[in-house]
Protein backbone atom coordinates (compact mmCIF):
# COMPACT_ATOMS: atom_id res chain seq x y z
CA UNK A 1 0.00 0.00 0.00
CA UNK A 2 2.86 2.07 1.29
CA UNK A 3 4.95 1.36 -1.94
CA UNK A 4 1.66 2.02 -3.86
CA UNK A 5 1.79 5.75 -2.39
CA UNK A 6 5.03 6.66 -2.92
CA UNK A 7 4.31 5.43 -6.40
CA UNK A 8 1.91 7.93 -7.08
CA UNK A 9 3.60 10.66 -5.33
CA UNK A 10 6.42 10.03 -8.03
CA UNK A 11 4.29 10.16 -10.60
CA UNK A 12 2.50 13.31 -9.67
CA UNK A 13 5.53 15.32 -8.03
CA UNK A 14 6.53 14.82 -11.36
CA UNK A 15 4.29 16.10 -13.51
CA UNK A 16 3.62 19.12 -11.16
CA UNK A 17 7.13 20.23 -12.32
CA UNK A 18 6.63 19.99 -15.79
CA UNK A 19 5.64 23.11 -17.75
CA UNK A 20 4.28 23.23 -21.37
CA UNK A 21 6.74 24.90 -23.69
CA UNK A 22 6.42 28.07 -25.41
CA UNK A 23 7.02 28.11 -28.96
CA UNK A 24 10.24 30.27 -29.82
CA UNK A 25 11.63 32.48 -32.48
CA UNK A 26 15.53 34.38 -32.67
CA UNK A 27 16.63 36.48 -34.95
CA UNK A 28 19.33 39.14 -35.91
CA UNK A 29 17.97 42.32 -36.48
CA UNK A 30 18.49 45.52 -36.26
CA UNK A 31 22.22 45.39 -35.49
CA UNK A 32 21.15 43.06 -32.22
CA UNK A 33 20.09 39.46 -31.69
CA UNK A 34 16.46 38.77 -30.49
CA UNK A 35 14.49 36.03 -28.93
CA UNK A 36 10.55 35.70 -28.91
CA UNK A 37 8.68 33.39 -27.33
CA UNK A 38 5.11 32.58 -26.87
CA UNK A 39 1.95 30.32 -25.78
CA UNK A 40 -1.18 29.57 -27.29
CA UNK A 41 -2.61 27.94 -30.07
CA UNK A 42 -0.83 30.83 -32.45
CA UNK A 43 2.17 31.10 -31.32
CA UNK A 44 4.25 29.49 -34.40
CA UNK A 45 2.13 32.10 -36.28
CA UNK A 46 2.04 35.06 -34.36
CA UNK A 47 6.10 34.85 -33.67
CA UNK A 48 6.59 34.47 -37.42
CA UNK A 49 4.62 37.59 -38.36
CA UNK A 50 6.64 39.54 -35.48
CA UNK A 51 9.67 38.55 -37.18
CA UNK A 52 8.18 39.55 -40.79
CA UNK A 53 7.05 43.12 -38.84
CA UNK A 54 10.78 43.36 -37.43
CA UNK A 55 12.69 42.51 -40.54
CA UNK A 56 10.43 45.02 -42.75
CA UNK A 57 11.35 47.66 -39.66
CA UNK A 58 14.68 47.56 -39.97
CA UNK A 59 14.40 48.01 -43.95
CA UNK A 60 12.29 51.03 -43.39
CA UNK A 61 14.09 52.66 -40.43
CA UNK A 62 18.01 51.35 -40.42
CA UNK A 63 20.44 54.11 -40.97
CA UNK A 64 22.80 51.57 -42.85
CA UNK A 65 19.92 50.13 -45.46
CA UNK A 66 20.58 52.03 -48.75
CA UNK A 67 16.54 51.66 -49.37
CA UNK A 68 15.63 52.86 -46.08
CA UNK A 69 13.97 56.03 -45.45
CA UNK A 70 16.40 57.04 -42.95
CA UNK A 71 19.73 56.24 -45.07
CA UNK A 72 17.66 58.51 -48.28
CA UNK A 73 17.29 61.55 -45.87
CA UNK A 74 20.78 60.90 -44.48
CA UNK A 75 22.12 60.92 -48.11
CA UNK A 76 20.26 63.71 -49.66
CA UNK A 77 19.27 65.91 -46.94
CA UNK A 78 15.64 65.42 -47.52
CA UNK A 79 13.14 63.01 -48.54
CA UNK A 80 9.59 61.67 -48.93
CA UNK A 81 9.51 59.37 -46.05
CA UNK A 82 6.44 56.54 -45.21
CA UNK A 83 3.49 58.04 -42.89
CA UNK A 84 5.64 55.62 -40.28
CA UNK A 85 8.98 56.96 -40.39
CA UNK A 86 7.74 60.72 -40.02
CA UNK A 87 5.46 59.86 -36.86
CA UNK A 88 8.62 57.93 -35.60
CA UNK A 89 10.70 61.03 -36.38
CA UNK A 90 8.01 62.96 -34.84
CA UNK A 91 7.93 61.10 -31.53
CA UNK A 92 11.83 61.20 -31.34
CA UNK A 93 11.59 65.04 -31.35
CA UNK A 94 8.78 65.04 -28.68
CA UNK A 95 11.33 62.94 -26.41
CA UNK A 96 14.04 65.18 -27.28
CA UNK A 97 12.41 67.94 -25.99
CA UNK A 98 10.75 66.41 -23.12
CA UNK A 99 14.39 65.43 -22.11
CA UNK A 100 16.21 68.81 -22.71
CA UNK A 101 18.00 67.42 -25.69
CA UNK A 102 19.41 64.09 -23.84
CA UNK A 103 17.75 61.99 -26.15
CA UNK A 104 18.34 63.21 -29.20
CA UNK A 105 18.54 61.14 -33.30
CA UNK A 106 20.19 64.44 -34.45
CA UNK A 107 23.50 62.47 -32.47
CA UNK A 108 24.33 60.84 -35.95
CA UNK A 109 27.20 62.89 -36.70
CA UNK A 110 28.90 62.13 -33.72
CA UNK A 111 28.47 58.85 -33.58
CA UNK A 112 29.78 58.33 -36.69
CA UNK A 113 32.94 60.28 -35.33
CA UNK A 114 33.21 58.20 -32.14
CA UNK A 115 32.89 54.94 -34.23
CA UNK A 116 31.65 52.96 -31.69
CA UNK A 117 29.81 50.47 -32.80
CA UNK A 118 31.72 49.70 -36.08
CA UNK A 119 35.23 48.20 -36.35
CA UNK A 120 37.51 50.96 -35.98
CA UNK A 121 36.11 52.91 -32.63
CA UNK A 122 38.23 55.78 -32.03
CA UNK A 123 38.64 59.08 -29.29
CA UNK A 124 38.35 62.26 -31.54
CA UNK A 125 40.30 65.23 -31.26
CA UNK A 126 38.27 68.03 -29.38
CA UNK A 127 38.08 70.40 -32.27
CA UNK A 128 36.78 67.09 -34.31
CA UNK A 129 33.74 66.95 -31.87
CA UNK A 130 33.46 71.05 -31.40
CA UNK A 131 32.69 70.68 -35.11
CA UNK A 132 29.63 68.56 -34.83
CA UNK A 133 28.25 69.48 -31.73
CA UNK A 134 26.48 72.60 -33.67
CA UNK A 135 24.79 69.84 -35.77
CA UNK A 136 23.11 68.22 -33.08
CA UNK A 137 19.13 69.18 -31.92
CA UNK A 138 15.90 67.97 -33.14
CA UNK A 139 15.60 72.04 -34.24
CA UNK A 140 17.65 70.86 -37.28
CA UNK A 141 14.86 68.52 -38.53
CA UNK A 142 11.73 70.18 -40.20
CA UNK A 143 8.94 68.41 -41.05
CA UNK A 144 5.97 68.95 -43.77
CA UNK A 145 3.55 65.73 -43.41
CA UNK A 146 5.53 63.01 -44.39
CA UNK A 147 8.26 65.63 -46.54
CA UNK A 148 11.41 66.09 -43.91
CA UNK A 149 14.86 68.11 -44.31
CA UNK A 150 17.37 68.03 -42.39
CA UNK A 151 20.35 71.04 -42.28
CA UNK A 152 22.93 70.96 -43.76
CA UNK A 153 25.57 68.20 -42.71
CA UNK A 154 22.72 66.84 -40.41
CA UNK A 155 22.01 63.33 -40.14
CA UNK A 156 19.19 61.54 -37.64
CA UNK A 157 20.17 57.58 -36.23
CA UNK A 158 17.28 55.91 -35.18
CA UNK A 159 18.85 53.51 -33.39
CA UNK A 160 18.34 55.10 -29.83
CA UNK A 161 14.18 54.46 -29.92
CA UNK A 162 13.58 51.74 -33.41
CA UNK A 163 13.63 49.06 -31.13
CA UNK A 164 11.74 50.15 -28.40
CA UNK A 165 9.42 51.11 -31.85
CA UNK A 166 9.55 47.41 -33.00
CA UNK A 167 8.73 46.51 -29.40
CA UNK A 168 5.18 48.41 -29.87
CA UNK A 169 4.72 46.63 -33.35
CA UNK A 170 5.36 43.52 -32.37
CA UNK A 171 3.07 43.55 -29.29
CA UNK A 172 0.37 44.70 -31.85
CA UNK A 173 1.16 42.15 -33.76
CA UNK A 174 1.14 39.61 -31.34
CA UNK A 175 -3.06 40.77 -30.51
CA UNK A 176 -3.86 39.73 -33.49
CA UNK A 177 -3.18 36.31 -32.82
CA UNK A 178 -4.41 33.37 -30.46
CA UNK A 179 -1.85 34.02 -27.93
CA UNK A 180 -2.01 33.34 -24.19
CA UNK A 181 1.30 34.98 -23.21
CA UNK A 182 4.55 35.84 -24.57
CA UNK A 183 7.77 37.44 -23.36
CA UNK A 184 9.91 39.19 -26.47
CA UNK A 185 13.28 40.73 -25.88
CA UNK A 186 14.69 42.63 -29.48
CA UNK A 187 18.39 43.26 -28.13
CA UNK A 188 17.43 44.06 -24.40
CA UNK A 189 13.89 45.78 -25.27
CA UNK A 190 11.54 43.55 -23.72
CA UNK A 191 7.66 43.12 -24.06
CA UNK A 192 5.84 40.88 -21.72
CA UNK A 193 2.05 39.93 -21.92
CA UNK A 194 -0.36 37.77 -20.52
CA UNK A 195 0.80 34.59 -18.43
CA UNK A 196 2.98 31.02 -18.65
CA UNK A 197 1.59 28.08 -19.03
CA UNK A 198 1.44 27.73 -15.74
CA UNK A 199 -0.43 31.06 -14.74
CA UNK A 200 2.46 32.81 -13.47
CA UNK A 201 3.61 36.08 -14.48
CA UNK A 202 7.04 36.69 -15.88
CA UNK A 203 10.04 37.04 -14.42
CA UNK A 204 12.24 39.78 -15.52
CA UNK A 205 15.57 40.14 -14.35
CA UNK A 206 17.59 43.21 -14.16
CA UNK A 207 21.23 42.54 -15.04
CA UNK A 208 23.52 43.37 -12.10
CA UNK A 209 26.01 45.97 -14.01
CA UNK A 210 28.92 44.76 -11.89
CA UNK A 211 28.66 40.95 -12.08
CA UNK A 212 27.69 39.66 -15.40
CA UNK A 213 26.51 35.96 -13.45
CA UNK A 214 24.41 37.83 -11.21
CA UNK A 215 20.85 39.96 -11.21
CA UNK A 216 20.34 43.28 -9.19
CA UNK A 217 16.89 42.01 -9.04
CA UNK A 218 13.61 40.31 -10.08
CA UNK A 219 10.48 41.41 -11.12
CA UNK A 220 7.11 39.80 -11.82
CA UNK A 221 6.04 41.56 -14.71
CA UNK A 222 3.19 41.24 -17.51
CA UNK A 223 1.96 43.69 -20.12
CA UNK A 224 4.71 46.18 -20.02
CA UNK A 225 7.63 47.36 -22.08
CA UNK A 226 10.93 47.50 -20.24
CA UNK A 227 14.08 48.41 -21.35
CA UNK A 228 17.64 49.13 -19.41
CA UNK A 229 20.12 51.44 -20.83
CA UNK A 230 23.70 51.30 -19.76
CA UNK A 231 27.66 51.46 -20.90
CA UNK A 232 28.78 48.24 -19.30
CA UNK A 233 28.74 45.95 -22.36
CA UNK A 234 29.36 48.30 -25.27
CA UNK A 235 32.43 49.99 -24.95
CA UNK A 236 35.81 50.07 -25.95
CA UNK A 237 38.86 51.20 -24.49
CA UNK A 238 41.06 54.41 -25.63
CA UNK A 239 44.96 53.87 -26.31
CA UNK A 240 45.69 55.16 -22.71
CA UNK A 241 43.75 52.83 -21.39
CA UNK A 242 40.40 55.06 -20.66
CA UNK A 243 37.19 52.91 -21.02
CA UNK A 244 34.44 55.07 -23.61
CA UNK A 245 31.00 53.46 -23.58
CA UNK A 246 28.61 53.76 -26.18
CA UNK A 247 26.08 56.29 -24.78
CA UNK A 248 26.89 60.18 -26.01
CA UNK A 249 26.20 63.19 -23.80
CA UNK A 250 24.26 65.39 -27.23
CA UNK A 251 25.48 68.11 -24.75
CA UNK A 252 29.54 67.26 -24.67
CA UNK A 253 29.30 64.93 -27.72
CA UNK A 254 31.11 62.31 -24.89
CA UNK A 255 30.82 59.51 -23.81
CA UNK A 256 27.98 60.13 -21.02
CA UNK A 257 29.57 61.25 -17.66
CA UNK A 258 26.90 59.57 -15.03
CA UNK A 259 26.81 58.55 -11.28
CA UNK A 260 24.11 55.79 -12.86
CA UNK A 261 25.45 52.45 -14.12
CA UNK A 262 22.06 51.34 -15.86
CA UNK A 263 18.36 52.82 -15.98
CA UNK A 264 15.36 50.92 -16.72
CA UNK A 265 12.41 52.44 -17.80
CA UNK A 266 9.03 50.22 -17.47
CA UNK A 267 6.26 51.54 -18.87
CA UNK A 268 3.06 51.03 -21.44
CA UNK A 269 4.65 52.50 -24.53
CA UNK A 270 7.99 50.29 -25.67
CA UNK A 271 9.15 53.77 -28.13
CA UNK A 272 9.04 56.15 -25.05
CA UNK A 273 10.74 53.61 -22.53
CA UNK A 274 13.64 52.70 -24.59
CA UNK A 275 13.97 56.99 -25.54
CA UNK A 276 14.01 57.84 -21.90
CA UNK A 277 15.99 54.82 -20.34
CA UNK A 278 18.96 56.49 -22.99
CA UNK A 279 18.47 59.98 -21.47
CA UNK A 280 17.62 59.38 -18.01
CA UNK A 281 20.81 57.00 -18.32
CA UNK A 282 22.85 60.43 -19.43
CA UNK A 283 20.83 62.34 -16.65
CA UNK A 284 22.18 60.75 -13.88
CA UNK A 285 20.47 59.96 -10.39
CA UNK A 286 19.06 62.98 -9.40
CA UNK A 287 17.52 64.58 -12.26
CA UNK A 288 16.38 61.19 -13.28
CA UNK A 289 14.29 60.85 -10.35
CA UNK A 290 12.95 64.76 -10.75
CA UNK A 291 12.55 63.75 -14.42
CA UNK A 292 10.18 60.70 -13.34
CA UNK A 293 8.48 62.77 -10.53
CA UNK A 294 7.07 65.61 -12.85
CA UNK A 295 6.13 62.80 -15.35
CA UNK A 296 2.99 62.07 -13.24
CA UNK A 297 3.93 58.29 -12.24
CA UNK A 298 3.35 57.46 -16.30
CA UNK A 299 6.13 54.82 -16.23
CA UNK A 300 8.60 52.91 -13.19
CA UNK A 301 12.18 53.19 -12.80
CA UNK A 302 14.88 50.82 -11.56
CA UNK A 303 18.12 52.95 -11.14
CA UNK A 304 21.51 50.86 -10.41
CA UNK A 305 23.88 53.50 -8.97
CA UNK A 306 27.28 53.36 -9.05
CA UNK A 307 27.66 53.59 -5.41
CA UNK A 308 25.87 50.29 -5.36
CA UNK A 309 22.15 51.11 -4.74
CA UNK A 310 19.18 49.69 -6.46
CA UNK A 311 16.55 52.73 -6.88
CA UNK A 312 13.09 51.78 -8.02
CA UNK A 313 9.66 53.85 -7.54
CA UNK A 314 6.62 52.50 -5.70
CA UNK A 315 4.95 51.05 -8.52
CA UNK A 316 7.36 47.95 -8.72
CA UNK A 317 7.57 47.46 -4.93
CA UNK A 318 4.86 44.67 -5.27
CA UNK A 319 6.52 42.85 -8.41
CA UNK A 320 10.07 42.52 -6.87
CA UNK A 321 11.05 38.90 -6.41
CA UNK A 322 14.20 38.67 -5.61
CA UNK A 323 16.39 42.03 -4.88
CA UNK A 324 20.22 41.41 -5.60
CA UNK A 325 22.52 40.66 -1.80
CA UNK A 326 25.32 43.20 -3.04
CA UNK A 327 22.98 46.23 -2.80
CA UNK A 328 21.13 48.99 -0.94
CA UNK A 329 17.51 49.06 -2.06
CA UNK A 330 15.93 52.08 -1.99
CA UNK A 331 12.15 53.09 -2.95
CA UNK A 332 11.85 56.85 -4.64
CA UNK A 333 9.75 58.95 -3.14
CA UNK A 334 6.93 60.48 -5.16
CA UNK B 1 -19.54 -1.58 34.59
CA UNK B 2 -16.68 -0.55 32.06
CA UNK B 3 -13.95 -2.35 30.46
CA UNK B 4 -10.37 -1.17 29.59
CA UNK B 5 -9.76 -1.25 25.60
CA UNK B 6 -6.13 -2.74 25.33
CA UNK B 7 -4.27 -0.76 22.78
CA UNK B 8 -2.92 -2.55 20.10
CA UNK B 9 1.33 -3.67 19.97
CA UNK B 10 2.95 -1.28 17.74
CA UNK B 11 6.15 -2.80 17.05
CA UNK B 12 8.13 -2.30 14.10
CA UNK B 13 8.90 -5.42 11.97
CA UNK B 14 12.06 -5.51 9.12
CA UNK B 15 9.50 -5.38 6.49
CA UNK B 16 8.27 -1.59 8.11
CA UNK B 17 11.35 -0.34 7.71
CA UNK B 18 11.93 -1.80 4.10
CA UNK B 19 8.57 0.29 2.97
CA UNK B 20 9.92 2.98 5.04
CA UNK B 21 13.03 3.06 3.18
CA UNK B 22 10.99 2.77 -0.66
CA UNK B 23 9.28 5.49 0.06
CA UNK B 24 11.97 8.08 1.40
CA UNK B 25 14.01 6.74 -1.52
CA UNK B 26 10.91 7.34 -3.96
CA UNK B 27 10.32 10.66 -2.57
CA UNK B 28 13.89 11.43 -2.86
CA UNK B 29 13.50 10.23 -7.06
CA UNK B 30 10.47 11.99 -7.40
CA UNK B 31 12.08 15.33 -5.66
CA UNK B 32 15.53 15.15 -7.81
CA UNK B 33 13.33 14.49 -11.30
CA UNK B 34 11.22 17.59 -10.70
CA UNK B 35 13.79 20.01 -9.23
CA UNK B 36 17.16 18.95 -9.17
CA UNK B 37 17.29 17.01 -12.48
CA UNK B 38 17.68 19.60 -14.63
CA UNK B 39 17.23 22.26 -12.63
CA UNK B 40 19.66 25.46 -12.34
CA UNK B 41 22.45 23.19 -10.48
CA UNK B 42 22.60 21.18 -13.97
CA UNK B 43 23.31 23.94 -16.90
CA UNK B 44 23.78 22.57 -20.28
CA UNK B 45 25.36 25.46 -22.58
CA UNK B 46 24.57 25.15 -26.15
CA UNK B 47 26.82 26.99 -28.52
CA UNK B 48 24.67 28.38 -32.10
CA UNK B 49 26.99 30.11 -35.01
CA UNK B 50 24.54 31.73 -37.72
CA UNK B 51 21.57 29.46 -36.73
CA UNK B 52 23.70 25.98 -35.97
CA UNK B 53 23.88 23.82 -33.34
CA UNK B 54 28.08 23.92 -32.86
CA UNK B 55 28.31 22.54 -29.34
CA UNK B 56 25.67 21.36 -26.65
CA UNK B 57 27.20 20.17 -23.36
CA UNK B 58 26.38 19.41 -20.02
CA UNK B 59 28.43 21.15 -18.12
CA UNK B 60 28.08 18.81 -14.91
CA UNK B 61 29.86 16.57 -17.07
CA UNK B 62 33.31 18.41 -17.63
CA UNK B 63 36.04 17.37 -15.67
CA UNK B 64 38.34 20.04 -16.97
CA UNK B 65 37.59 23.41 -19.17
CA UNK B 66 36.36 22.88 -22.81
CA UNK B 67 36.79 25.18 -25.36
CA UNK B 68 34.80 25.62 -28.23
CA UNK B 69 36.10 27.92 -31.31
CA UNK B 70 34.09 29.46 -34.00
CA UNK B 71 35.80 30.24 -36.95
CA UNK B 72 34.48 32.13 -39.37
CA UNK B 73 34.92 36.42 -40.56
CA UNK B 74 35.91 36.53 -37.01
CA UNK B 75 37.34 33.89 -34.41
CA UNK B 76 35.97 33.21 -31.36
CA UNK B 77 37.12 30.86 -27.96
CA UNK B 78 34.12 30.12 -26.03
CA UNK B 79 35.58 28.76 -22.30
CA UNK B 80 33.10 26.53 -21.01
CA UNK B 81 33.62 24.69 -17.59
CA UNK B 82 31.45 23.02 -14.33
CA UNK B 83 29.78 26.11 -13.65
CA UNK B 84 29.49 28.37 -16.87
CA UNK B 85 30.45 29.88 -20.08
CA UNK B 86 32.66 32.99 -21.10
CA UNK B 87 33.69 34.12 -24.64
CA UNK B 88 37.24 33.98 -23.25
CA UNK B 89 38.88 35.54 -26.95
CA UNK B 90 37.76 37.01 -30.14
CA UNK B 91 39.00 39.15 -33.21
CA UNK B 92 35.36 40.92 -33.70
CA UNK B 93 34.82 44.51 -33.22
CA UNK B 94 32.84 45.82 -30.81
CA UNK B 95 34.31 42.60 -28.12
CA UNK B 96 30.89 43.02 -26.61
CA UNK B 97 30.45 38.96 -26.73
CA UNK B 98 33.90 39.56 -25.01
CA UNK B 99 32.75 42.39 -22.06
CA UNK B 100 29.87 40.54 -21.51
CA UNK B 101 31.88 38.40 -19.18
CA UNK B 102 31.06 35.02 -17.66
CA UNK B 103 27.37 33.30 -17.76
CA UNK B 104 26.83 30.95 -15.04
CA UNK B 105 23.11 30.69 -15.01
CA UNK B 106 20.24 29.34 -16.84
CA UNK B 107 18.79 31.70 -18.93
CA UNK B 108 21.24 34.02 -19.54
CA UNK B 109 23.22 34.64 -23.08
CA UNK B 110 26.23 35.77 -24.50
CA UNK B 111 26.17 36.97 -28.37
CA UNK B 112 28.37 37.85 -30.38
CA UNK B 113 26.37 40.30 -33.47
CA UNK B 114 28.95 40.24 -36.01
CA UNK B 115 29.61 36.38 -36.22
CA UNK B 116 26.48 35.32 -34.83
CA UNK B 117 27.36 33.39 -32.47
CA UNK B 118 24.72 32.84 -29.17
CA UNK B 119 26.17 30.83 -26.27
CA UNK B 120 22.92 30.24 -23.86
CA UNK B 121 22.94 27.92 -20.88
CA UNK B 122 19.93 26.02 -20.26
CA UNK B 123 18.55 24.41 -16.92
CA UNK B 124 14.60 22.82 -16.43
CA UNK B 125 14.15 25.88 -13.91
CA UNK B 126 15.04 29.00 -15.88
CA UNK B 127 16.40 31.78 -13.08
CA UNK B 128 14.42 33.91 -15.01
CA UNK B 129 12.30 34.58 -18.38
CA UNK B 130 14.08 37.48 -19.48
CA UNK B 131 16.60 39.71 -18.99
CA UNK B 132 17.16 43.20 -18.85
CA UNK B 133 20.96 44.84 -19.64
Amino acid sequence: MCAALAALMLVSLTACGKTEEPERQELFAMDTYMSLAAYGDGAQEALAAAAREINRLEQELSRTVATSDIYKLNDSGSAVVSEETAALLKNAMTYSAATGGLFDVTVAPLVSLWGITTDSPRVPERSEIDALLPLVGSGHIHMDGNSVTLDDGCAVDLGGIAKGYASDRVAEVLRQYAVTGAAVSLGGNVYVCGQKSDGSAWSVAVQDPKNTGAYAMTLELTDVFAVTSGGYQRYFTGPDGTVYQHILDPRTGYPAQTDLLSVTVIGQNGTLADAYSTALYVMGEQAACDFWRQSGGDFDLVLITADGRVLYTPGLADHISQKGADYDFQEVSA
Amino acid sequence: MTSKRSQPELKPKPLDALVVLAVVLLAVGAAWLSYGGKGEGALTATVKHRGQVVAQVELSSLTEEKAVSIDGAYHLTITLDKTGAAVTDSDCPGQDCVHTGRITRAGQSIVCLPEQVIVTLEGKTPSADVILG
